[in-house]
């Protein structure tokens, strides 16, 4: 079975830009689950049912989220406990990986470290990569190139920081990809209802104006392909 | 102590920013302080950076200040900081928390217009301090959490700044991360 786990950004994207028609479309051509945690419902969903402004949105992704589309995965209590205890791992290690000359930097919350942790146990489980799909920037570059991460934050907190770069190989193999990557996918399969020559591009746009990290220079690359 | 000392100073200038109605100061000031939210991670010292960025933003409009009850909220408020600031000289931590609750609470004995007015102002604050400590490479659930608002909130209004065209935070090119995604839907 392939699985694809969601962090509530790209899922939340995909709301706000009224584009769930399109996502259900593509979950039918995935030969496999959409997957979140706990914590991602919580975001998506539950909370916002609560709050007017998002209200809708959170009412289209619980449809969604009824009907199968995307659903918890379906771990026994066993695994269940080995998240947590994953995720609490990935949750202590990222909060401590760095340090300015007082404290250390608490990095990451429970929601992103759980997505890592299902990631973690369904790939021991299915022996193969369990990629996800996160649109925020910080979870990603700690993944991809913590080095990056230190850099950004000694130029934007002007002080130095001290990494603990042992860490730095239990974020290290994670297969990231975005929610403009997942609109690429859907525009190749002809699966976005409208027709017209800008549509695509005015997508990429949309989801990086609701927080999809992507530069302009790769939304004009993604835009042309 | 250091970090009680920069509170101190940055409460300080806001002081005297209002007194020489600086207001660009002000605001200035509030982004500063942003770099301390973000080590820091308190719930205290973030405050005071929402009471010193909605102050700056109250302080732009002329409109609320026609305002029925304007002025006496406008003082109380000044008054809380003046407080916070004398509190913090005398190491009186205790006094310092107690003054940033009751400038939270001045919001409730608003009414109409100016309530729903400067409501909207404490969020956008947050909403704004919230995407600033972001950038400065703090999780967006993480940051969303510290400052109580929702990540719908935070991820509307940091996709409309530059956090995603910042060179760093390109971790692997294009191309290569569209053929995962074609891999993944293989």
């Amino acid at each position: 079975m392939k699985y694809l786990i969601f962090d509530a950004g790209p899922l939340i994207n995909f709301s706000m830009n009224g584009l769930l028609d399109s996502f259900e479309k593509l979950k039918q051509t995935f030969k496999g689950e959409f997957l979140i945690t706990k914590e991602v419902k919580k975001e998506i969903i539950d909370h916002p049912k609560t709050v007017k402004r998002f209200e809708l949105g959170a009412i289209r992704l619980e449809q969604l989220y009824n009907k199968g589309v995307f659903r918890l995965a379906d771990i026994n209590q066993e695994e269940v406990d080995e998240l947590r205890r994953l995720r609490d791992n990935f949750l202590q290690k990222a909060n401590s990986m760095f340090k300015t000359k007082k404290r250390e930097v608490h990095l990451l919350d429970k929601g992103e470290c759980a997505a890592l942790a299902l990631s973690t146990i369904l790939k021991r489980k299915n022996n193969e990569d369990i990629p996800l799909v996160i649109d925020e920037r910080t979870t990603r570059i700690l993944c991809e190139n913590p080095k990056n991460l230190k850099k950004l934050m000694e130029k934007k907190l002007h002080t130095s920081i001290k990494a603990n770069t042992s860490s730095y190989d239990l974020f290290k193999g994670f297969k990231i990809i975005r929610s403009t990557e997942l609109a690429y996918m859907i525009h190749k399969k002809g699966l976005f209802k409208l027709d017209h020559p800008k549509a695509f591009e005015a997508i990429v746009y949309g989801l990086k104006f609701k927080g999809c990290s992507i530069s302009e220079k790769e939304v004009q690359a993604l835009s042309r392909m | 102590m250091e970090e009680q000392k920069h509170i101190l100073d940055t409460l300080k200038q806001v002081r005297d920013a209002v007194q020489s109605k600086d207001y660009i100061k002000i605001k200035q000031l509030s982004n500063k302080f942003v770099h301390h939210c973000s080590i820091q991670q308190d719930a205290d010292i973030i405050s005071v950076a929402v009471i010193i960025y909605s102050l700056s933003k109250m302080l732009e409009r002329e409109d609320y200040k026609k305002e029925k009850n304007w002025k006496q909220f406008y003082n109380d408020y000044l008054r809380t900081i003046k407080n916070m600031v004398i509190a913090l000289e005398n190491n009186n931590h205790e006094k310092f928390h107690n003054e940033i609750k009751l400038n939270r609470k001045l919001l409730s004995k608003l009414s109409g217009n100016l309530k729903e007015n400067m409501k909207d102002v404490f969020n956008r604050a947050k909403i704004n301090k919230a995407s600033r400590i972001y950038e400065h490479g703090i999780s967006m659930e993480k940051t969303a959490k510290i400052l109580g608002i929702t990540l719908w909130e935070l991820a509307e209004y940091s996709g409309r700044t530059g956090v995603g065209n910042v060179n760093l935070g390109v971790t692997m090119q294009l191309d290569d991360r569209i053929k995962l995604a074609e891999e993944i839907f293989r």
